[in-house]
């Protein structure tokens, strides 16, 4: 027999209870893995954004964090081209809006130029591509195309105004994939923002991180009133991002609290129970750590069912939200591993700590005390 | 035999006064234990016997007043090393964990002891047979008759070998066939191995059988015999 049959048969033993406590335990740790999947899915499509394109550096106004909010003079492109180090710059602007009767909202709007840079890295799985001077004509990202039921040639009304769609494509970004693109020129006159621009996305000569940083402040030396961060900087510093992140952790950390506290509570259930078992037990010898790692095995048999069950509850809860139209602009289907390692390593945590306490109570029982109870 | 064998257990002037200061458990008892001899303590409920039976088998710690075994103080002892090699145990209500079987019951001291897996499983099935019981060391303790938990709980006892047998009431629970039973194997057992055995029980059938008698009364021995 080895020990852990013991531990094995303990937790059958009380079948349901050990059931409820892991579903309990899954519960937390679902969360934990469907949140924290979410939430650096979401940073992973912004940053993709970037660097299937190439992007180095973000450039938007001082002091917004937001680039939503951020308003910058189009003309500071020629500007920026000239500075020593920059290969490439082109501004960008960028609005949210909604589809109602699709049921979708806050889709992304971006305004760009024919043939920029910001074009690397798009497939065009049907149609074409913006060109130069074009007015309402829209290229759809093939997820918000599918959600629509639209297709090439089929007019697209956008806030009561009409489009054309000319092209549909096919991004790394989930974010772009939910999307679409119109000119830059024509965003600006929807939004009456002529002639200004979200930010401007610089593709840089330097390779180096170090070089890149320095690139940065030389643009914010030369042209006054902006901020320039590499894109990685700028999409781990973005407000919503941010945001995201701080509300997954933030539930997470209450989702793994009550977790730890299903366990605690089992383990001491356990223990107080089998009082008279733990002193018998000491009374044929068993040191008190193997007492300890009896109740302790327990608890992690416990954990890393719950754990597994929950990493596969995260896993595919989140890809069934993926499947949703709402939701399919936003959250990718599939969960990075490492979300996955850390769902089964907190679970690790959580039962290590809720099993703690329970085994330290049952190793200090006095072997004579234990067999009296009652 | 006295004066064969030497002293295995001597306890002196034991005193067991419990945390609250009412209950005196024990009031100065001294006992001299034989290697291979076996003793009954008897006496009414609550004079002692079980908590006398605790200390010889260090789960339990006198106020004042020392035991040693093979002449070397409890205190001095491992007392985890003691228990698992030294004392066997066997309860009233047999004490088997209900979740394992009668084979594996028997193997749970063996952890402590040297063994690998299949050295403690060859064990287990060899004491299930000295003790008639290797045709049921598959059951579970709950379909197994009380005579028969009480011959798996012995077996147990004697898992790592030790040289003294703790049994506290070991027959309080069986009918007058079983308790035959039980006295003649523990007492086989007592023999073919050089065991001592100490048996608190109310019985005089279980105390008669016995190489010596001690009477306790209100935490003091007061016959011995």
């Amino acid at each position: 027999m080895r020990f852990s049959t013991i531990i094995a048969r303990n937790l059958f033993r009380r079948g349901v209870r050990s059931a409820l406590t892991v579903l309990g335990l899954g519960v937390g740790v679902s969360a934990v893995v469907s949140l924290l999947g979410i939430a650096w899915g979401f940073e992973n499509s912004f940053l993709t954004i970037y660097e299937s394109k190439g992007i180095d550096l973000v450039v938007v106004k001082a002091g917004v964090g937001d680039r939503l909010t951020s308003n910058l003079d189009a003309t500071l492109e020629s500007r920026i081209k000239l500075i020593p180090g920059v290969k490439d710059a082109v501004g960008t602007l960028m609005d949210v809006v909604s589809f109602e009767d699709a049921n979708l909202s806050s889709v992304l709007m971006n305004g760009w130029q024919a043939e920029s840079l910001l074009f690397r890295g798009l497939r065009i799985r049907q149609g074409r591509a913006l060109r130069p001077d074009e007015g309402r004509v829209a290229m759809l990202g093939r997820v918000l195309a599918m959600n629509l039921g639209k297709k090439v040639g089929d007019p697209l009304a956008i806030s009561g105004e009409s489009y054309d769609v000319i092209g549909i494509y096919e991004s790394e970004s989930l974010f772009e994939n939910g999307g679409l693109i119109v000119p830059l020129k024509e965003l600006q006159r929807r939004m009456g923002r002529e002639g200004a621009v979200s930010g401007f996305v610089v593709s840089a000569r330097a390779t180096g991180l170090t070089d890149v940083e320095a690139l940065a402040r030389t643009i914010e030396k030369n042209v006054a009133g902006v901020a320039a961060a590499p894109a990685r900087d700028f999409v781990q510093g973005d407000n919503q991002i941010r945001l995201v992140k701080s509300m997954a952790w933030a539930t997470s950390i209450v989702a793994m609290i009550l977790g730890s506290v299903g366990v605690l509570n089992t383990m001491l259930m356990t223990v107080f129970e089998r009082t008279r078992e733990i002193g018998v037990l000491r009374a044929l010898g068993w040191r008190r750590t193997r007492v300890m790692s009896l109740v302790l095995g327990e608890s992690i048999a416990l954990g890393l069912t719950g754990s597994v069950l929950g990493s596969a509850m995260g896993y595919l809860g989140v890809k069934a939200l993926a499947q949703t139209p709402m939701a399919s602009i936003f959250i990718a289907a599939d969960l990075p591993p490492k979300v996955l390692l850390i769902g089964i390593l907190l679970g690790l945590c959580l039962s290590l700590g809720g099993g703690f306490y329970p085994a330290l109570r049952a190793a200090s029982l006095e072997p004579s005390e234990a067999l009296r109870h009652e | 035999m006295n004066d064969r064998l030497p002293f295995l257990l001597i306890c002196r002037d034991l005193v067991r006064i419990y945390p609250d200061g009412d209950v005196h458990a024990l009031r100065g008892v001294s006992l001299e234990v034989f290697e291979g001899e076996s003793i009954a303590i008897t006496g009414p409920s609550g004079c002692g016997k079980t908590t006398l039976l605790h200390m010889l088998g260090g789960l339990d710690h006198p106020t004042s007043g020392t035991v040693d075994y093979r002449s070397k103080d409890l205190r001095r002892w491992n007392l985890d090393v003691y228990r698992a090699r030294e004392i066997g145990f066997v309860f009233q209500s047999f004490h088997l964990l209900p979740t394992l079987s009668a084979l594996e019951n028997v193997q749970i001291p063996m952890f402590e002891a040297p063994w690998p897996r299949r050295e403690r499983r060859r064990r287990a099935e060899r004491l299930l047979q000295d003790v008639g019981m290797s045709h049921r060391a598959h059951q579970s303790p709950t379909r197994l008759s009380v005579g028969e938990r009480q011959r798996v709980a012995i077996a147990r006892a004697l898992a790592n070998e030790p040289s003294t047998l703790l049994a506290d009431e070991p027959t309080g629970n069986l009918d007058s066939v079983n308790q035959a039973e039980i006295l003649a194997l523990l007492e086989r057992l007592r023999r073919e191995r050089g065991l001592s055995l100490i048996m608190v029980t109310h019985s005089t059938d279980v105390a008669s059988a016995c190489d010596r008698v001690v009477k306790m009364r209100d935490g003091q021995v007061v016959v011995e015999s």
